[in-house]
């Protein structure tokens, strides 16, 4: 892998990682399409994105530190008093952890498989089809709604549970973590600005967990050759993942999915097509 | 409730220790060895189930 490559992961990661757009989609489509021939199975591939998923991870976290310390001040006390208030911060922290659940059991027990088994390009081109119809129906069914929307803190518990196991969809490559989940918030009545941000929060254990665990392979020796290309593409990971969800919760103030939706439905379709006449493969 | 908590926090822990020492092998994706993140998921339940055992029958605080 080469520097130049490595810094264009790095930012793709980044930035698709946050984005609706699946960055598993797009990090088996754009080296297909660029012809890249590393082995992705490599102990120093695998250690290079493990530093790129920490510095998306350290990204979520500084972008929130300030929500995620009441959250998790109001967990503890919670727990310390042995009851649930009314607190939203304690509410919100409770539907993060009872939405992540459904993600953890999925993801630790199916994530391996599933990506065996739909790690095709053609078929991730056609996941990402698929992610922009799922974005462009929560959308029509969103507007449909006529009730107002309602707090991320007054959902109901199970709201959080659907949230979580839409989100696990995103195990499928090609389907975005980030938009699951928002249209699994519009759809329980959230507004575009907490669906996003409930979906941000609900992402960052995950990413977390996911990194924390794979540390161990940053130094295995076979990743030494790799450790400066990875220590630089998990800054530029975190640089452009701090900047996507900046302007992400911005955009979802004020705007929808749709032009997410329709990225996807473009990008996979042409992937969808240059796999079909074995334009890459 | 409590003692369905208790059960299931107690059951999570077990097969938590049970992947952690690589005796339980069921939805790995490399069978033989430890599976930290199998170990890590189970404990992580069984804390939960703890949480829960504690939030039984105390009444619900209000602050406003």
């Amino acid at each position: 892998m080469t520097w130049w490559q490595a810094m264009l992961l790095a930012v793709l990661q980044g930035t698709s990682e946050l984005f609706p757009v699946s960055s598993l989609g797009h990090t088996v489509l754009v080296p297909a399409l660029l012809r890249w021939t590393f082995d992705r199975s490599a102990p120093t591939f695998l250690a290079f994105v493990v530093a790129l998923h920490l510095g998306t991870a350290v990204a979520l976290i500084l972008f929130y530190r300030t929500e995620w310390a009441r959250i998790v001040r109001a967990l503890v006390a919670s727990v310390v008093r042995g009851n649930l208030s009314d607190d939203p911060d304690e509410r919100v922290g409770w539907l993060l952890v009872v939405g992540t659940i459904p993600v953890a059991l999925l993801g630790v027990f199916l994530e391996h498989p599933v990506r065996a088994f739909f790690g095709s390009s053609a078929i991730v081109a056609g996941f990402l089809i698929l992610n922009a119809f799922v974005m462009f129906a929560g959308e029509a069914l969103r507007r449909r709604e006529v009730t107002a929307a309602r707090p991320l803190a007054g959902l109901p518990w199970s709201a959080g549970v659907e949230v979580g196991f839409a989100q696990a969809a995103a195990l499928l490559p090609g389907i975005s973590r980030s938009g699951s989940a928002i249209v699994a918030g519009l759809l329980l009545r959230l507004d575009h600005d907490d669906a996003a941000r409930y979906s941000f929060l609900l992402a960052t254990p995950v990413i977390v967990a996911a990194s924390v665990l794979e540390i161990p392979k940053l130094f295995e020796p076979e990743a030494h050759g790799i450790l400066l290309q990875s220590a630089v593409g998990g800054v530029v990971a975190a640089v452009t993942a701090y900047a996507s969800v900046a302007f992400l919760t911005r955009w979802f103030r004020s705007h929808d999915l749709r032009p997410f939706g329709w990225y996807c439905l473009l990008f996979g379709s042409l992937c969808l097509v240059l796999t079909l006449v074995k334009v890459i493969s | 409730m409590k003692p369905l908590a208790l059960v299931l926090a107690v059951v999570f822990f077990i097969v938590a220790i049970l992947y952690l020492v690589g005796v339980l092998q069921i939805g790995v994706s490399h069978p033989g060895g430890r599976h930290v993140s199998h170990f890590v998921l189970f404990a992580v339940l069984g804390a939960l189930c703890l949480v829960w055992m504690r939030f039984q029958g105390t009444p619900q605080t209000r602050l406003r």
